[in-house]
């Protein structure tokens, strides 16, 4: 391995390592024969960089770094340092005395200041130093061991041997001290200022700019189709949560007791603990990907393509995505097949996840992509998977009710069956289990009946007759796809915003808004997520009806879901104590299903 | 203001008949006491008394920041006998102005403190003891004077405190005083300071008129630079020490009048301190019985640095009585009254080219010795002000 030096950035900003040596060596109380302030005058770093060999690596990754090396510094580097030094020793001394027994001379302790200028040349380091960079938290150099050789100090004093060697010795011990304690604070906040730009601006800025880029994860009306992947899977990392370093936006959305026992969770997956603590609204991954593989049934393209890997990473990252598909529980729908591979797909976090997959299936359907299709076109079923995936994990994230989970698995997987209506209204669907669906009955009935029911309960909204109708397209639809109700994943409510027109094929909303109905309400009461998952609800339901609604239609549909919404969070409160019972109704007791799915 | 202890070691100095204007450490002292007064800082109190005319104590109570204080003791041997209450002390001998200095006086025979009594001489030198602590910094001087005889005298002193390197320092002063010149030898242990003061007087020796009356104006000059009603005094003064390998020396001038001069008395004084290439040269003039003017000018030779310094000493007189002011106007100007103490005030004020400016204002206040004490930076627009203080002091 080698290293290239850029040696030049860091000469050009020698101005901000003038000022902070400076203050530097003024914090410390100056010994009395120094009477004005320590300046450095002139700091050049010299043409060659220093020598490094590396002996360790500790820690390797993208953001971060940790190594031994050992440093030799031959350059040409030079320090000026600029003061006033007290030239009579009797003044110094007596200075510093009780005025009472000394002896109080006339005029022998009339002082005299001489400006003095130092230079420090020649330098010549050698050592042990270990060298940790991370991306968040700058570089922090320490040496092993003390590293200055020899040193050359030229000054105005030259010319009195006395004086020079003394001033030699003194500062060969003072610069001793400095690097072992003081450079690697300097560098330290140095590399703070050049390599993380919020470090340059006040701290508040820095905590508003972070909490406005974690926003995006979490809020659910965000979603990954808002921007990169990348930077969408970063706020979305699952060892967020997990470090220490999260930034605390990523609280100010999720519930700490769920991050805590999703820490637990990682921990017991770590350490083959055998202990998988229950997390109360969240939908669980293998449930999401029981619907997946419904969805995956009719994928076009091989699902399996997908790592399983990935599917380990999704679980680890699926924090937000708590939810197990509902897969787990749609297992015995129709559409198996697919399922593993849609399970592994099935993550919601994983919006980059990638790849190919059954819910790429439904080729047929032209989506309007809220997720950036990294992808290669697979089709259009990918980008369903992922929409689905994402807006499951948005659902998620707003914590949905338990019961919930269930029902946006299994709405999840549904959704990719109507990528277009998923599209506007889907996605905002909270994911519903395929109740209304053939097969999926039994899983979701008491899920989705449940909250079907309460849905419209709270709505007002007659949901019979859509779930009626969702019964017609749902049989028509299963020929066309998987079976939608275990794919309907859970769309981020985000696409509520999005006002999109309406796609004809909004028939399958009704169904899968049915399917939710009754974990909708609890998860409503959650957040404003779920306000907007209710908007989902409330416009895939009206869109149900109005398949082939205009514009106009759909965007007073919108209007409408959001007031329901509204109306709903304000009850949250009221339903606070409700939801925990609800939302173990989905599975059995609060009992965990199993993280992996195999 | 001098303080009270101070004041009764001068008291004991001049019992015991010690000039201690005679010393190299003492030649600017006149300058030293119109331009470099102290001005308090902060509250302090002072409380003390001559319990009896060998034992005074005080106590000192200041707010400067923190609240301290300290105590003091001072036993003396012989027998005191001044003034001791704040009421009755003059004004004079506790603020320190122009610096009168007298003829020189010939030191006195070794036998003339001898006294015996049944056969045995039970005369016993005499010694003072000073001790003060402060609290709460716990910090201790203790000082012990002794006159070893008429022209000796030994001076130990130091200083106790954890925060100073070896707990504290001592020093050993040896003073020998023969009139015509005066020499010093002194030891510190702090980083075993050695030195040596010497002054020399020029003009007419004490010691050889022994029986004339020191009659100036009819003696002849015994060289140029006898001024019969002046006297000029040469001095310097070395250090070293041997662990520091440092050192200093200094050599001074004084000239100043004796009270036979006529018009104002004045003093002037000339500092030099050769290594550093430092000069200081002061002058100070009595300008009448109640004010007192003085300047000071110091040049570095290397650095170009000066430094100007001005200072007043304004005195107020008493407002003589309503009911016998008339009296006091039949007095005859011939008919000397008995000097009594006629000021109540005395204003002090210094001033250099800085823009530094520092007035001292010192009182009686019936019983109470009262001063009060600001400094100024006329520099600093924002915060002229720089420190405000007073003091009040009362003894017994």
């Amino acid at each position: 391995m080698a290293f290239n030096f850029n040696w030049s950035p860091l000469i050009a900003d020698t101005d901000r390592v003038r000022d902070m040596l400076t203050s530097s060596l003024n914090k410390s109380p100056k010994p009395p024969i120094i009477v004005d302030d320590i300046i450095v005058n002139e700091l050049n770093l010299g043409s060659t960089p220093p020598e490094l060999e590396i002996l360790e690596i500790g820690d390797l990754a993208e953001d971060r770094f940790r190594g031994i090396f050992k440093m030799s510094y031959t350059g040409d580097a030079y320090l000026t340092l600029k003061t006033r030094v007290q030239a009579n020793p009797l003044n110094t001394y007596l200075s510093t005395k009780p005025s009472f027994a000394s002896p109080q001379p006339l005029a022998a302790s009339s002082g005299l200041t001489i400006p003095l200028q130092i230079t420090l040349s020649d330098i010549r380091l050698s050592g042990f130093v270990i060298l940790v960079f991370s991306k968040q938290k700058g570089i922090t150099l320490v040496f092993r061991n003390d590293p200055l050789e020899s040193l050359k100090v030229s000054s105005t004093f030259d010319s009195i041997p006395f004086v020079r060697d003394y001033l030699q010795k003194t500062i060969e011990s003072q610069l001793r001290v400095l690097f072992m304690e003081d450079l690697p604070a300097i560098i330290h906040r140095l590399s703070l200022r050049m390599f993380s730009p919020e470090y340059q601006t006040a701290e508040n800025q820095e905590r508003s700019k972070a909490v406005a880029d974690g926003e995006v994860p979490v809020d659910p009306f965000a979603g990954p189709a808002q921007q990169p992947v990348d930077s969408a899977g970063m706020p979305l990392d699952g060892s967020a949560p997990f470090t220490l370093d999260a930034p605390t936006e990523t609280y100010a959305s999720f519930s700490q007791k769920n991050l805590l026992r999703l820490a637990t969770l990682t921990e017991s997956q770590r350490t083959l603990s055998l202990f998988t603590p229950g997390m109360r609204d969240t939908v669980y991954r293998a449930w999401a990907s029981a619907a997946d593989r419904e969805v995956a049934n009719d994928a076009s393209t091989p699902m399996l393509s997908r790592p399983p890997t990935l599917s380990r990473i999704q679980s680890t990252l699926g924090s937000q995505s708590g939810w197990s598909s509902a897969a787990s529980q749609t297992s015995d729908v129709p559409s198996t097949a697919t399922r593993p591979s849609l399970a592994s797909f099935a993550s919601a976090p994983t919006v980059y996840s990638l790849s190919s997959g059954a819910p790429r299936t439904r080729p047929g359907r032209k989506r309007k992509n809220r997720v950036v299709n990294l992808r290669k076109d697979k089709g259009d079923g990918k980008d369903v998977s992922e929409t689905a995936s994402v807006s499951s994990s948005g659902y998620t994230a707003s914590a949905s009710g338990s019961a919930g989970p269930s029902v946006e698995a299994a709405t999840g997987p549904s959704s990719l069956s109507n990528t277009q209506i998923l599209r506007e209204g889907e996605i905002n669907t909270p994911p519903r289990s395929p109740k209304k669906k053939v097969g999926f009955q039994q899983q979701s009935v008491d899920d989705s009946a449940r909250p079907q029911r309460n849905d419209s309960t709270i709505r007002g909204r007659p949901v019979t007759p859509q779930t009626r109708h969702s019964s017609h397209m749902q049989a028509a639809d299963d020929n066309d796809d998987t079976p939608r109700a275990s794919m309907i994943l859970p769309e981020k409510p985000t696409e509520v915003e999005e006002k999109r027109p309406r796609r004809p094929q909004r028939q399958p909303l009704p169904r899968m808004q049915t399917l939710q109905e009754r974990p909708r309400p609890a998860q409503l009461n959650r957040s404003s997520s779920s306000e907007v998952s209710l908007q989902n609800l409330a416009t895939s339901a009206f869109a149900g009806e109005g398949s082939n609604g205009g514009i106009l239609e759909q965007a007073w549909m919108m209007k409408m879901a959001t007031e329901i919404a509204k109306r709903v969070s304000d009850e949250k409160g009221k339903q606070q104590a409700w939801r925990p019972a609800e939302g173990n109704e989905g599975f059995d007791g609060g009992e965990a299903p199993p993280a992996y799915v195999s | 203001m001098l303080e009270f202890m101070d004041y009764v070691q001068t008291a004991f100095h001049a019992q015991s008949r010690w000039n201690i204007d005679n010393s190299y450490a003492a030649l600017t002292t006149t300058a030293q006491n119109l331009l470099d007064f102290r001005i308090p800082q902060g509250l302090r109190l002072h409380v003390s008394s001559l319990s009896s005319p060998s034992f005074a104590t005080s106590y000192t109570l200041g707010s400067n920041g923190l609240v301290d204080g300290s105590l003091s003791f001072l036993y003396s041997s012989s027998g005191l006998s001044i003034a001791s209450k704040s009421s009755d002390i003059r004004l004079e001998h506790l603020v320190r102005g122009y610096r009168r200095l007298q003829e020189l006086q010939r030191p006195d025979e070794l036998h003339w403190n001898e006294i015996w009594h049944q056969g045995k001489r039970i005369d016993r030198k005499d010694a003072l003891l000073y001790g003060r602590l402060y609290l709460p910094g716990s910090t201790l001087e203790a000082l012990y004077l002794r006159r070893i005889s008429p022209t000796r005298m030994l001076r130990l002193s130091g200083v106790s405190d954890a925060s100073l390197p070896n707990g504290g320092s001592a020093l050993a002063l040896l003073q020998n005083d023969y009139g015509k010149y005066s020499t010093e030898y002194l030891y510190s242990t702090d980083s075993a300071l050695l030195g040596l003061r010497g002054l020399y007087n020029f003009g007419y020796d004490p010691r050889t008129l022994v029986s004339q009356q020191p009659q100036h104006s009819t003696r002849a000059p015994a060289h140029p630079w006898d001024h019969q009603s002046g006297r000029l005094s040469a001095g310097a003064e070395a250090y070293f020490s041997p662990i520091n390998k440092s050192g200093g020396v200094s050599c001074g001038l004084r000239f100043t009048t004796l009270p036979t001069h006529t018009g104002f008395p004045y003093t002037m004084t000339l500092t030099v301190n050769p290594l550093m290439g430092n000069l200081s040269t002061t002058y100070a003039v009595q300008a009448g019985r109640y004010m007192a003017l003085c300047s000071r000018f110091d040049f570095n030779v290397y650095s170009y640095e000066s430094d100007v310094v001005v200072g007043v000493e304004l005195w107020r007189r008493k407002q003589a009585a309503a009911d016998v002011a008339w009296a006091s106007k039949l007095v005859r100007p011939g008919w000397s009254k008995v000097v009594e103490d006629d000021v109540n005030g005395v204003l002090k004020a210094q001033m250099d080219d800085k823009g530094k400016v520092g007035l001292l204002w010192e009182c009686r206040v019936k019983e109470l010795l009262v001063s009060l004490g600001a400094g100024f930076d006329l520099k600093k627009r924002e915060r002229m002000l720089g420190s405000v203080g007073i003091e009040v002091s009362y003894s017994s």
